[in-house]
């Protein structure tokens, strides 16, 4: 798991966090790589030995002086639009609600004892550890608790990427089992949960 | 990490401060796993939810499923299925299940099937004996459909008292073994609608009686169903006893004629004397018969009057001999005229003479000393219910009455004591009916047990029509299929769990099913009843057809006698 953790990308780093979610900061050209819903992990900078899992349920890009300006500005060039994305002076910021982590290689459904701390890096998780991470999949009442984010729409998101990051022949029978899952957490609400069944069916 | 105090693991693992609970040992499964319990209670059953995987059209009312409990194994029979949902909202806006994914999610999930299972007797781990059930399993204990070795357990092995009559449902290669000694021991009914194979089932259960000689049979055989050949209502051909049994079975008849044509080789011609009926013979006939309680006075007083052949001088009378008899009795001779015209009803039977050609009641006795099973067959009177009653009535009671004697006489001698006697009748309501079940021989057979060693196997296709009384004292009761409410309820008196046996009990199949409770099965059982065939007559041992032929058998004169 850890081989190819390290090729991942960084992402970004952690501007400010709690145990529920964290916000990292980054580039605004280095916002290629995230998605709505990816997995992350970022490694905890003291201990060392918790890797906080996350989906990442909003990116967001804020205004700055320089940008409201230039958008005034009559005659913006290229260049300085370019300029203003490259050396902005606030960072695109990147909201992840946590889902779990790692400890000692074993994964606990689960908030971290404790939260990320700023600066440590954040990566996106490889395959490898998605599939390890969402063979079980305790972390979908995690996600249907959290206020304040498109739960439905985030959860469909990060099944598929988890489905993704499964061989072809796997993606369907995963669907299935989360479907399940969800069928049992959403008992009490029919219409949510074809709402959500819908946005993660493969036919 | 070295040696750990439990208390305090000193360790940031989880796992070691809230170690999971293996519980591989506990949740093992042996057969087809089909659900988990999730409520209920010993008075009204279980309930279990279905597993995804299992398919409830495959499951049906009567079968048995296994309940694996921590310590016991609880043996229940599936008494109801039901569709259920997570959310009722679910029923109002159904999924589109055309959809295959969305029909695989919502299948045992939000949209799932329930059992109910009633149980019946649980085995201890350790113990091993299948005893009442007085408990019930704890919640999430898996149900499986009950294998091989667990119908085993419960029924025990076919052995020299135990009788293979059929299979489980859906357990074709194990098979239900009824203790014929307990079958016995108490009366017997079997019930179920016309057309149901209630020939077959008191066939099969006659032939396991005969063939492990737990005891000897008096069939009154209306139909002419036991004693030779008979065919089923298909068409085929089915042995009698006589034929599977050369040297256990005596065929005695009514009507000679009919029993010749059949090619039947009986060994005894029944005939009655008008003088030996007595007017206790007739009370059960007031049914019947239409006579009136001053019919019955009248009777006992020409008794009176004309001794024995008070029926020869009453059907012969003429209206002057009547006249004469209005000085000599107090009944009115508006009832002696009544009386009168209905025993001519007698003349139509040729068995009814006014001098008996010799005692049948002690011929049946001399072949039950030798532990021979008698078949009476009544030929073409068997459509006379009259008659039947008349006979079966009229040999029984004197038949116990010798009985009773000889068990009285024995003192508690096993050894003395005359062989266990099983008396089968149809029609039973007519001899068990509330109004004359006090009064009647079969009604004092059924209430006294198994006093003096003789029981009844009633068959009859209205149990309701039965005495309560007597249908109480039923020991085992083998059940084909009823639908008729009143009947059902009759059979299911007295049964622990009826409520949920009533819905197995309607929904047996026309033939071949049965539902059998009581007194010789540890728990009420559906079994698919063995067919009566050539593979029957192999496992009895029969000889081959048309050997049952040894005519008019002589008694064994060193038998036990009843006298």
């Amino acid at each position: 798991m850890t081989d190819t953790t390290a090729q991942q990308p960084i992402i970004g780093s952690v501007l400010r966090a709690s145990t529920v979610g964290f916000v990292c900061g980054t580039r605004s050209q280095d916002i290629v790589h995230p998605s709505f819903g990816a997995f992350v992990r970022t490694r905890h900078g003291q201990m060392g030995e918790i890797d906080v899992i996350g989906l990442i349920h909003a990116i967001s890009i804020d205004d700055d002086p320089l940008v409201r300006q230039l958008v005034l500005a009559n005659n913006m060039t290229p260049a300085a639009a370019r300029d203003q994305r490259e050396n902005r002076m606030v960072p695109v910021e990147i909201s992840v609600v946590n889902i779990g982590f790692i400890q000692y290689d074993y994964i606990y459904h689960n908030l971290p004892p404790r939260p990320p701390l700023s600066l440590d890096p954040v990566q996106l998780c490889d395959d490898e550890t998605i599939m390890a991470f969402t063979e079980r999949l305790d972390f979908l009442r995690l996600v249907l608790n959290t206020n304040d984010v498109p739960t439905e729409e985030l959860l469909a998101a990060a099944l598929l990427h988890a489905s993704n990051a499964r061989p072809e022949a796997q993606r369907y029978a995963f669907l299935v089992h989360a479907g399940r899952r969800l069928a049992g957490l959403l008992a009490h609400d029919p219409p949510r949960l074809q709402h959500l069944l819908r946005l993660i069916n493969p036919n | 990490m070295g040696a750990r105090d439990p208390l305090y693991p000193q360790s940031d693992n989880l796992n070691d401060w809230f170690p999971q609970r293996d519980t591989s040992d506990v949740l093992t499964v042996n057969g087809l796993r089909l659900g988990v319990v999730v409520g209920g209670s010993l008075s009204k059953g279980l309930d279990v939810k279905l597993d995804r995987e299992t398919v409830i059209e495959d499951l049906a009312v009567g079968r048995y499923v296994v309940v694996r409990g921590l310590n016991k194994r609880f043996f229940c029979m599936i008494t109801d299925i039901t569709l259920d949902t997570t959310n009722p909202a679910i029923r109002s806006d159904p999924p589109d299940l055309t959809d295959q994914f969305l029909r695989e999610i919502y299948s045992g999930t939000a949209a799932f099937g329930t059992l109910h299972v009633t149980p019946m007797l649980t085995i201890d781990l350790e113990a091993g004996e299948p005893r009442p059930v007085k408990t019930i399993p704890s919640h999430f204990m898996p149900v499986e459909i009950a294998t091989t070795d667990d119908v085993n357990d419960v029924f025990g092995r076919e052995d020299a008292t135990h009788f293979n009559v059929g299979a489980p449902l859906e357990l074709e290669e194990t098979q239900i073994n009824l203790d014929l000694k307990r079958l016995v021991e108490r009366s017997v009914g079997v019930f179920g609608k016309s057309g149901t194979g209630k020939s077959f089932l008191t066939r099969i259960l006659l032939a396991g009686i005969i063939q492990n000689d737990v005891a000897v049979n008096l069939i009154f055989d209306m139909h002419n169903d036991y004693g030779w050949a008979a065919r089923d209502e298909r068409g085929s051909e089915a042995k009698g006893l006589k034929q599977l049994f050369s040297s256990k079975v005596a065929i005695f008849t009514l009507d000679e004629d009919a029993t010749r044509r059949r090619n039947a080789k009986y060994d005894h011609v029944v005939t009655i004397g008008y003088d030996d009926i007595e007017p206790e013979d007739l009370a059960m006939l007031k049914t019947t018969m239409d006579l009136s309680d001053p019919m019955i006075d009248a009777a006992y007083e020409l008794q009176k009057v004309w001794k024995r052949d008070w029926i020869t001088h009453l059907i012969d009378a003429s209206s002057d001999d009547l006249d004469m008899l209005k000085e000599m009795i107090a009944a009115s001779p508006a009832s002696v005229q009544a009386l009168q015209r209905r025993l001519r009803r007698f003349e139509r039977f040729d068995f009814l003479k006014p001098h008996a050609l010799d005692d049948s009641v002690r011929k049946i006795i001399e072949f039950i000393e030798q532990r021979k099973s008698v078949v009476l067959e009544f030929g073409r009177y068997g459509n006379a219910l009259e008659a039947y009653i008349l006979v079966a009535n009229y040999l029984t009671r004197r038949i116990h009455a010798m009985y009773v004697q000889a068990v009285e006489r024995a003192l508690g001698d096993e050894n003395m004591e005359p062989p266990q006697l099983l008396i089968t009748i149809e029609e039973a309501h007519k001899f068990l009916d509330p109004l004359i079940a006090r009064q009647t021989i079969f009604g004092t057979i059924a209430r006294e047990l198994r006093k003096y060693n003789v029981t009844l196997l009633v068959v009859d296709q209205r149990p309701s029509g039965i005495d309560d009384e007597v249908m109480s004292q039923v020991g085992t009761r083998v059940t084909a299929l009823l639908d008729n409410d009143r009947d059902i309820a009759a059979v299911l008196m007295g049964i622990s769990g009826s409520a949920g046996l009533r819905e197995v009990l309607a929904r047996l199949d026309t033939s071949q099913q049965a539902i059998i409770m009581g007194h010789a099965v540890p728990m009420p059982v559906v079994v698919k009843t063995r067919t009566y065939d050539t593979e029957f007559y192999r496992s009895l041992g029969s000889a081959p057809a048309g050997d049952g032929g040894s005519q008019r058998s002589k008694p064994d004169r060193e038998s036990r006698r009843i006298r």
